[in-house]
């Protein structure tokens, strides 16, 4: 497992700039069948997961793995974020670290 | 009462000696020893301490944004976590960049918490920033699991914060000094030493855009020879007038300027002059 490089804060909308590269995004889990888990990202969009192992629906889940494409996320790592998180919050700060504070983060 | 007026935290909050409640170290036992400016304690990423530059005459002092660093607080996931009688090390991941920390076990509440402490977990950690050949560690104080993952965000947001804020006053520094040499900001969590809690910054700079511009304004006016001609100093709704800002817009910079020391009403509350010239 690689994590010497940097993981991005991303949201749907940022995620086609970074992909093939490290990202860490967090999905409100709709659908999981064990290979796929579909999912709602901080910007509300559809996500798709990839490599996680069955998680319960409706909780958050933040991923960190290779960006596939504009909407699908290859997990390596991942943690269970409960129930109840602020999105909006962390959507803000994936565009703060990909926009006017890039430098802090990449 | 005398008590119920005086409120002695909000009245002291400011003032520089007393370390906000934020900036606090954890830990009082290792605090003690220490002087004032290396207490303050300062949220970080871990690419801005990889890019924290080397002050050069001691070769293990590291300054951010112009703010020299000692203790630091970060949040991020533990990575290769090694345990030993004496200590405990391993790389914090912050998605950042990733740093070796070190904690040293001595008593049975440290060997308490590292235990608890586990591979992949998110942890927030308050430590001190070592340089020692090139190669930058922390040595930790403190160090706990995150149970609300909000922290996460939020802990990123005070980095940001922090960093705007050093920045800023640094720009501030450099212009506005050449009318006056301690610089508006003498009112203290402007010290750039110490990182001041994120409530106490919000309140006074969370304006700083529009607000920042009429206080300058206010204070250039102010500092015009003809404003000092008279004992009296300056009627609020001449300023008000002359600048062309609403009174509103105009009583939040001057109460700020005031609070800052800055500027002083005279014979009435709706008098200013400025400290500087007299």
């Amino acid at each position: 497992m690689d994590t010497s490089s940097p993981s991005v804060f991303v949201n749907a909308e940022l995620l086609r700039m970074h992909v093939g590269k490290k990202v860490r995004a967090v999905v409100h889990v709709i659908q999981s069948d064990g290979e796929i888990t579909t999912g709602k990202s901080t910007d509300e969009h559809q996500l798709i997961v990839k490599g996680l192992p069955h998680v319960s629906l409706m909780s958050y889940v933040e991923v960190i793995g290779i960006a596939e494409s504009d909407q699908s996320i290859r997990a390596e790592t991942w943690t269970n974020f409960g129930n109840t998180f602020d999105t909006q919050s962390y959507n803000q700060v994936c565009q703060l670290a990909n926009g006017e504070f890039k430098g802090l983060f990449l | 009462m005398y008590g119920s007026e005086f409120d002695g935290s909000a009245a002291f909050s400011g003032g520089g000696f007393m370390p906000s409640q934020a900036t606090q170290a954890p830990d009082p036992s290792f605090s003690t020893s220490k002087n004032r400016d290396s207490q303050s304690l300062l949220p970080l990423t871990v690419k801005q301490i990889n890019e924290a530059l080397l002050t050069s005459d001691d070769k293990s002092n590291f300054s951010i944004d112009g703010v020299d660093v000692n203790n630091v607080t970060l949040v991020g996931r533990v990575c290769n976590r090694t345990g030993r009688v004496t200590d405990v090390t391993f790389l914090l991941d912050d998605g950042t960049g990733r740093i070796e920390c070190n904690k040293w076990v001595q008593e049975f509440v440290d060997s308490n918490e590292v235990e608890g402490i586990l591979e992949g977990m998110y942890v927030r950690i308050h430590g001190h920033l070592k340089g020692f050949l090139g190669k930058r560690s922390l040595n930790v104080f403190s160090i706990r699991p995150i149970t609300d993952f909000n922290e996460i965000a939020s802990h990123f947001i005070d980095c940001i914060y922090v960093h705007l804020y050093n920045s800023r006053l640094r720009k501030l520094q450099g212009v506005g000094v050449t009318t006056q040499p301690q610089m508006p900001s003498t009112s203290t969590p402007m010290m750039g030493h110490q990182a001041t809690s994120v409530n106490q910054l919000s309140s006074q700079y969370g304006n700083v855009g529009g607000q920042k511009n009429i206080e300058q304004m206010v204070l250039d006016f102010l500092q015009l020879p003809a404003s000092n001609a008279d004992e009296k100093g300056v009627h609020r709704d001449f300023i008000a007038q002359q600048l062309r800002v609403s009174v509103d817009k105009l009583m939040l910079a001057i109460q700020n300027l005031v609070e800052e020391g800055l500027i002083y009403s005279t014979t009435d509350d709706f008098h200013f002059k400025s400290t500087i010239n007299g």
